[in-house]
């Protein structure tokens, strides 16, 4: 699909290199290199500014609030429990 | 004069400078309450936020009902976050809302094994998702099983058939538009191990050893979820966006080409 080779010669290569910088699991010098790409290939770029997008509507979609009951069913089930001693 | 700044700049073993620049890592909830050595010495020992109080805490000589009040203080404000995961996990409210109270129970029992200083709502994150794996799983696994194999097998042969990278930057501010009932929708129609990977690392941004502990699987194994999990994320939320007359990939080619045409009329 794409004909950029800077971070890998196939796709699957370059999105797991993509996905490392996302999730910061790169040596300082990988980062410093695929920084340094993603600031010169557009394409690659794209592909990334895509992932972080999509990072950020999994994250403002997924944070929801414990209806409000919970808490306290949680805290009358713990003190229900008989106190165990380590 | 270039002695006098090597002198500075490089910090020598057990020579003053060192625990100096400790101090300045440590954060100021933790120095206003324990002494700042004390606190740097934790620090470095790779402590996290989830720290809160460790030192006033021997798990060995506190009654129950200390352990009691600490688990309340330090694991109840986790409820909403072990809920949004537990939503990833059952298929209603009301079983998630079961997860979690389970977990919590269990969380409790098991509080004097939890070692003070490690990043508790990991912890609880991993209770979760046990619970989950040997309660909830086992019990839908009759009508659920046979069928889940297939999706699975589906799902799989589409990620890998698309070319996921050929999402366009138009597709960017499309996809930036769904409602975030589409993208939990998304979420949810991927297998459950790659969901929960992405919602780990996405969500919560662990790094991929403290999704292993929490999934209890090799680091490689995150990776490739990982992986295959984002790549499945993203077609489906191109469908999505597709769906909702956001153009895809080729139409979107095709709609540039006559937008083109038009302007050349």
């Amino acid at each position: 699909m794409s004909d950029c080779q800077g971070l890998g010669d196939c796709d699957d290569t370059r999105m797991q290199r993509i996905y490392e910088y996302l999730d910061g699991a790169l040596t300082r010098e990988d980062l410093t290199e695929i920084k340094q790409h993603l600031d010169t290939c557009e394409e690659c770029a794209e592909q990334y500014d895509l992932e972080c997008l999509i990072r950020t509507m999994v994250k403002r979609s997924c944070t929801e609030s414990a209806p409000e009951n919970l808490k306290n069913s949680i805290l009358d089930k713990i003190h229900a429990i008989k106190p165990v001693d380590a | 004069m270039t002695l006098v700044k090597d002198r500075v700049v490089l910090p020598e073993p057990g020579y003053g400078m060192q625990p100096k620049s400790r101090q300045l890592t440590v954060d100021l909830a933790t120095m206003s309450t324990t002494e700042p050595a004390a606190a740097a010495m934790y620090q470095a020992a790779g402590a996290d936020d989830d720290a809160t109080a460790a030192n006033d805490v021997d798990p060995v000589s506190e009654t129950s009902e200390q352990r009691r009040a600490r688990f309340e203080r330090d694991a109840m404000q986790y409820v909403d976050q072990l809920y949004s995961a537990a939503m990833r996990m059952a298929r209603n409210p009301s079983d998630a809302e079961d997860l979690v109270q389970e977990a919590y129970t269990k969380a409790f029992s098991a509080f004097h094994q939890y070692k003070p200083g490690t990043n508790l709502k990991a912890w609880l994150y991993r209770i979760l998702t046990n619970t989950y794996i040997n309660l909830y799983r086992k019990r839908q696994r009759e009508p659920l099983q046979s069928n889940s194999d297939t999706i699975e097998d589906w799902q799989l042969a589409k990620a890998e058939s698309h070319t996921s990278a050929g999402l366009r930057s138009a597709e960017t501010e499309a996809l930036d538009h769904l409602p975030d009932s589409d993208v939990k929708n998304a979420l949810q129609s991927i297998p459950e191990e790659f969901r929960l990977a992405v919602y780990f690392a996405d969500v919560e941004g662990y790094a991929y050893k403290q999704i292993s502990e929490i999934m209890n699987t090799p680091i490689g194994t995150v990776m490739s979820r990982l992986h295959r999990g984002r790549k499945m994320l993203r077609d489906m939320l191109a469908d999505y966006a597709a769906e909702r007359g956001f153009r895809a990939q080729t139409d979107d080619q095709a709609a540039a080409g006559s937008k083109n045409q038009e302007k050349e009329k």
